[in-house]
């Protein structure tokens, strides 16, 4: 059957069942393969995508459940190669190691930064992401440069 | 079911809810049998963790009632709050009544804080915590505290049922097959104090050893509306009635921690489990009681 999905801000159609799982519907047929399988059951964070701006978890949605529907998956952070502040940050301080949980990550804190700063704090955005490597502290670090990249004015001097 | 037969369900998407009550009435009457989905953290998670189905024909429908605007609206009208039995946890999080604004039913906020992390608040529901029938269930010990009447719908028409004559044993309730839950209504008291606090083995993501939700209004020292509702300690979210009972017919000033003991003690059945166990469970049961009353002024 044909799902029609909003992916990473394009309208796609993919040949999938409705009962599938998104996650695996954007890995298969659709070839996004960031969004990573780590527990299956809710737990861990690593297949978490935006579905209209919130986080969940896309191995506990089914792709039907989503039709006509907005997904942002990892893939959809950046601008081609140029990589969002929370990315660079990641890659800068340290909050990717062996990376399973980056993905996740990075959506969870795109969703702290563009909506959910009013109603919960740093921590709590990533609360459903589980990380084996980092201790957390460095993401944290990392999403709180971020924010701090976003505030700085561009600077420069010319003929000194 | 397992999940290698997840994708061979076949999936309804009905548009309105008298669309879905008549087709969920002809299936019932045929003993079809329908599985309504809503934020699917409970039954996708069950189907991971079952073995396939011995006949793949035989697969439920799934209705999909994510999305049905029947089914989804948060509203205060006068002194009730009705509570749409498909709206999700983080739009009661984001709810001007609840966790935002005049955070009347704040209790439903805390609560929902506590449940899962954001990716299962995005998708969970109360009507989906309920119909789940898990003891664990959150979302079910909170709507017990505000004594909150369900909603339940069917080609048959509407009935109203208290929370606590809902469940009827583990994972039974009075819902008939073709009978959908359709909203909660809460009588909010114009001033209560409200608690909650959930035993877990981390702050995010963990099923509940015990939960305690509670709700009292009290006048010159004296409660004269109480509701609790706890997690994990019975095969139903427990009401707690002898601990109510005892609550109500005693000044707070003369309450004491043995007479709270004992009746808490006599609303529990709790189990070893995966979990916890059976003594640990008691001693939180008590515990958490204890500091609900310490919190309403009560000597113990």
């Amino acid at each position: 059957m044909k799902l029609t999905l909003t992916i990473n801000g394009a309208p796609r159609e993919v040949e999938a069942s409705p009962t599938a799982r998104l996650l695996d519907v954007l890995r298969g047929p659709l070839a996004l393969t960031g969004s990573k399988e780590g527990c299956g059951e809710g737990e861990c964070g690593a297949c978490t995508v935006l579905l209209d701006g919130d986080p969940v978890n896309a191995c506990l949605v089914l792709a039907g459940q989503c039709e006509g529907r907005e997904v942002i998956t990892v893939e959809g952070l950046a601008d081609g190669q140029s990589l969002t502040p929370l990315q660079r940050a990641f890659a800068e301080h340290g909050g990717a190691q062996c990376g399973i949980c980056t993905p996740g990550m990075l959506v969870s804190a795109t969703a702290y930064e563009k909506t959910h700063k009013s109603l919960v704090t740093l921590r709590e955005s990533i609360a459903g992401n589980i990380c084996r490597c980092t201790g957390y502290q460095r993401i944290v670090d990392s999403i709180e440069r971020a924010g701090d990249a976003d505030r700085t004015g561009t600077f420069g001097s010319v003929g000194a | 079911m397992s999940i290698a037969d997840l994708a061979h369900h076949s999936m309804w998407r009905p548009a309105t809810l008298p669309e879905l009550l008549t087709r969920l009435a002809e299936r019932h009457a045929k003993t079809q049998s329908t599985i309504l989905l809503a934020g699917g953290t409970d039954w996708v998670v069950e189907q991971e963790l079952s073995p396939p189905h011995s006949d793949p024909a035989k697969l439920p429908l799934l209705a999909d009632i994510s999305r049905l605007e029947e089914l989804r609206g948060i509203e205060l009208t006068g002194s009730t709050l009705r509570i749409g039995a498909a709206a999700t946890y983080l739009e009661m999080r984001r709810h001007p009544h609840i966790g935002q604004g005049d955070k009347r039913a704040a209790l439903l906020a805390r609560m929902a804080q506590d449940l899962g992390a954001l990716q299962i608040q995005a998708r969970g529901t109360l009507g989906g915590n309920l119909a789940t029938g898990s003891p664990a269930a959150d979302g079910v010990a909170a709507l017990m505290a505000y004594d909150t009447t369900v909603v339940l719908q069917s080609t048959r028409g509407e009935r109203k049922v208290p929370i606590t004559a809902y469940q009827t044993g583990y994972k039974r309730s009075v819902r008939e097959g073709d009978e959908v839950i359709t909203a909660f209504e809460i009588d909010l008291p114009a001033r209560y104090s409200w608690y909650w606090r959930k035993v877990g083995t981390r702050r995010a993501q963990s099923i509940s050893k015990v939960a305690l939700a509670a709700v009292a209004v009290v006048d010159s020292g004296k409660l004269t509306r109480v509701g609790l509702g706890m997690a994990s300690v019975a095969p139903v979210t427990a009401p707690l009635q002898n601990t109510r009972t005892l609550l109500l017919s005693t000044p707070i000033a003369d309450l004491t921690r043995d007479s709270l003991a004992a009746a808490v003690r006599s609303d529990c059945a709790p189990i070893d489990d995966v979990r916890s166990t059976r003594e640990y469970r008691e001693h939180c049961a008590r515990v958490v009681v204890h500091d609900f009353c310490r919190q309403l002024g009560a000597p113990v």
